[in-house]
């Protein structure tokens, strides 16, 4: 009698699948191994800092290599700052882009802005950066900032006088418009997976455009929201942009319209000099762990939200 | 009452396209802004702005960016074989073995990498190779890419290699196939176009990456070099270097190169729409 | 190699996929260069006995074998399954030729890796040789280097035979090979295997019964993952022992 399992372990399995398992791992420790020395790298680099400076690290602000008083309250609150304006512009921006392409178009055209939006996730960042410096932040000063700071002035988000473009606002903007085709690309994946005897039961009751949408979109929450999380871990990690337009200034406030610093923008400019002071460069690679940190739980959350709702959705 | 759901119905018809125009205007404008400026700028300086250097400060010549249009290809040459190789032995572990513990903990690694925010990587291979090899180089802005690059090429490849359909593996094994042979002469050649757009992705992701070269590279900008352990320059960092300077000669160069980035960009984009209809990122 | 002149035995065969049982305690034995007919309605277990025997069952996640399975006197399920599949060919349901292989490179490949031929000139006559038993190479023979999506789907099946074919395997596993195809393909494709009698062992999964008796030596008649009744073709149809045959040889299942 033998009684055999076909997915044991492969040990038991022919010689062959043996040899080429053997051959592919190597591939498997590099890359975990990478992994773990990334970690293992950033946080022992980072240790010397927070040993140094303890907890107060995190909750004062202040960039003083000279006289080596650091504090990160600010990039840190700053990187969360934008990164939520940008989620939450394109969430606005992304969510109506993925009802024109899924519900109102058809066809050669919804394949063609489909195509265009294909286009656009792709496009290298730094040129957002480029086109940010030269042409976004005077109009989000001209035409966004001031009217805001004009008539709504009384709330204090506006409550600042905007005198550079350079700002939170407009970093988060334009970070936000640059992740939007990746937004709309995951809420439109997600759309369409939804089974089509929905939306045949939205038809047949006579629902509105509007209503359909509503209803469906409703069954869609949990991948918006994952795509929002995504998003949201996406703009974290945005450097060019970023460090091109947050105005790299040790401030921070509850208006929007101040210059001030994400962890990127911060590392990009100042670890160059870095090396010349004694714990600049270890305060730098703690800020890193703490977006490192941050961006991965993001993301993993993001993506089990997704990959639970679509299994849901599948069954 | 039903002329309010009409009217609910075309309010929000109205609102979707508002803002789905400010969804897409914004990403239009810098396209168009990038081929004015950079055709103005191009026009100006001529084919030399592909062999020339670039300007200092104050000149008013444009120069060119034949330092950092040569080392994004030699980047991207070094850098794209090598996560494409990583990638594909990965691929295949993942869709060979899937129940093995250490290719489930290789998926979710690789995953992972994806969210790293680019700049620590560039920290990373920093302190892991620039400062061992005493400067900036090639062969770390190369790996620094690769890095960044692989969890795409890993995504796209794995999805390529998977949907090649069961009944071709089935054939290959009645015929006496070991599981090698399969892969290299049946998953891989049926796969073949949707790799190669897998292939292309990921090299139009390394091409514009920058945050990877700016600890990593060294903008050697004074000259031409092929050599793999001397700093090199790539086309996104002198973008982003020189739309931060305050000079005008400074930003004409900038925008050239935005507009060679995004020929090379769309250049890529086609062959990869010619080779496979719909990709997946 | 068994010297008793069974290609294939099942002993006591129990399978379990997915923890319900699929076949519960199947005993056959097949003799060397028959024609072996395994018939019955679908669902039966059919093919779930043809995977066994090539070793195709590997495939499958969470599967449970017991029993013994001998096939050409070697233990099926201890042995090395790429060993194996050398001896077994398989022809599928539905034809699956290499799309991105040529007619020739089809066959040939098939011949190339099991060591039957190793130069130009022999795979050009070992091609030849398969096409003609497969009784494609008439409709072939100008355009080799076409792709098999020229092919018509019975064309496809012929060429899937003689790929197998190209093999020179010991036993020639037939997974309702006509199921797809056109009543004239059938035809041809049944008087190719009526013509391996003697020189292969064969074993047919079908569901229809006129086709087990045109071209079969022996039926197992199998039913829920049982053997219903098993024997020479005439015994089973002149014969038939159970009160399910009679139904099935009349359409009735």
């Amino acid at each position: 009698m033998i009684r055999i399992k076909s997915n044991q372990s492969f040990f038991t399995v022919s010689r062959h699948d043996r040899n080429l398992f053997l051959l592919l791992l190597p591939t498997a420790v590099v890359v975990v191994g990478l992994l773990l020395i990334t970690f293992l790298l950033i946080s022992s680099r980072a240790s010397e800092a927070v040993k140094t400076y303890g907890l107060s690290l995190y909750v004062t602000s202040a960039w003083d290599p000279e006289r080596e008083r650091y504090g990160l309250f600010v990039p840190l609150a700053g990187t969360l700052v934008t990164s939520a304006i940008a989620a939450l512009t394109a969430l606005l921006l992304s969510l109506s882009l993925s009802i024109v392409v899924s519900e109102f178009l058809r066809g050669a055209v919804r394949n063609f802005l489909s195509t265009i939006i294909e286009f656009m996730s792709g496009l290298p960042t730094v040129i957002y950066a480029l086109w940010g410096v030269q042409y976004a932040a005077p109009v989000i000063r001209d035409y966004v900032m001031l009217p805001l700071h004009k008539y709504l002035g009384f709330i204090p988000l506006f409550a600042c006088e905007p005198l550079s473009g350079y700002s939170v606002l407009s970093a988060g903007l334009v970070i936000g418009i640059s992740i939007v085709p990746y937004v709309t690309s995951l809420i439109c994946e997600s759309y369409m997976l939804v089974p089509t005897a929905y939306r045949e039961a939205c038809l047949g009751i006579g629902a509105t455009r509007y209503e359909t949408t509503k209803i469906l979109l409703g069954l869609c929450r949990p991948a918006v929201i994952a795509a929002v999380v995504l998003g949201l871990a996406r703009a974290m990690g945005e450097t060019t942009i970023a460090a091109a337009l947050v105005g790299n200034s040790m401030t921070i406030s509850y208006c929007v319209f101040m210059p001030s610093y994400t962890v990127s923008a911060l590392i990009a400019a100042q670890y160059g000099n870095a090396q010349l002071y004694m714990y600049a460069e270890s305060v730098l690679y703690s800020a890193a762990l703490a977006i490192l940190i941050l961006a991965l739980v993001l993301s993993l959350t993001g993506l089990t939200l997704l990959s639970k709702w679509r299994s849901k959705v599948l069954a | 009452m039903h002329r309010i759901r009409v009217i609910k119905d075309r309010l929000f018809t109205f609102y979707v396209v508002i803002t789905s125009a400010l969804a897409l205007i914004p990403s239009l404008h810098l396209i168009s802004v990038i081929i004015l400026r950079g055709v103005e700028v191009l026009s100006e300086a001529g084919i030399k702005f592909l062999v020339d250097l670039p300007p200092t400060p104050l000149s008013t010549q444009v120069g060119g960016i034949a330092p950092s249009l040569l080392g994004t290809f030699m980047l991207t040459a070094i850098a794209l074989p090598t996560t494409t190789l990583i990638a594909i032995f990965a691929a295949v572990m993942n869709n060979e073995f899937p129940n093995n513990p250490i290719s489930r903990i290789l998926d979710v690694t690789l995953r992972s990498f994806a969210s790293i925010p680019t700049i620590v990587v560039s920290m990373t291979v920093y302190l892991l190779v620039v400062i061992p090899m005493g400067g900036y180089s090639a062969i770390a802005s190369s790996i620094a890419l690769a890095i960044i690059a692989l969890p795409y090429a890993y995504t796209i490849i794995s999805a390529a290699l998977g949907q090649v359909p069961h009944t071709y593996r089935e054939a290959a094994y009645a015929l006496g196939m070991s599981r090698w042979m399969m892969i290299y002469k049946v998953i891989i050649p049926i796969a073949r176009r949707m790799l190669a757009g897998g292939i292309l992705i990921t090299m139009a992701r390394i091409m514009g990456e920058t945050a990877a070269l700016i600890f990593t590279a060294g903008r050697f900008r004074t000259g031409l070099t092929l050599s793999p352990n001397q700093p090199v320059d790539a086309i996104p960092l002198l973008i982003f270097d020189y739309a931060l300077t305050p000079y005008p000669v400074m930003h004409k160069v900038a925008w050239g190169a935005a507009l060679i980035l995004l020929l090379i960009y769309l250049i890529t984009f086609l062959s990869l729409k010619v080779l496979v209809k719909e990709v997946k990122l | 190699m068994n010297k008793v002149g069974y290609a294939v035995e099942l002993n006591d065969v129990y399978v379990r996929i997915n923890r319900s049982e699929v076949i519960r305690g199947i005993t056959i034995k097949v003799p060397l260069n028959t024609i072996y007919v395994i018939m019955g309605p679908s669902g039966s277990g059919k093919t779930t006995i043809l995977r066994l025997i090539s070793r195709l069952i590997d495939l499958i996640p969470d599967v449970e074998v017991t029993g013994s399975i001998s096939v050409l006197g070697m233990d099926a399920l201890r042995s090395d399954p790429y060993v194996l599949r050398r001896y077994v060919g398989m022809v599928f349901q539905t034809p699956n030729p290499f799309p991105h292989m040529s007619i020739y490179d089809n066959v040939a490949i098939a011949a190339r890796i099991n060591g039957v031929a190793n130069n130009r000139d022999e795979l050009d006559r070992i091609v030849r040789w398969a096409l003609e038993r497969a009784m494609l190479w008439d409709e072939v023979k100008g355009r080799l280097n076409d792709y098999p999506h020229t092919l018509s789907g019975g064309q496809r099946q012929r060429l899937c035979l003689a790929r197998a074919l190209a093999m020179k395997p010991k036993i020639l596993l037939l997974d309702e090979p006509t199921a797809s195809i056109d009543p004239v393909n059938a035809r041809k494709i049944e008087e190719v295997i009526k013509s391996l009698r003697d020189e292969i062992t064969v074993i047919m999964v079908t569901h229809s019964p006129h086709q087990a008796a045109r071209v079969g030596d022996y039926i197992a008649l199998i039913y829920s993952g049982t053997i219903v009744e098993e024997g020479r073709v005439k015994d089973i149809f002149l014969n038939p022992k159970s009160e399910f045959t009679v139904k099935f040889l009349r359409g009735e299942v």
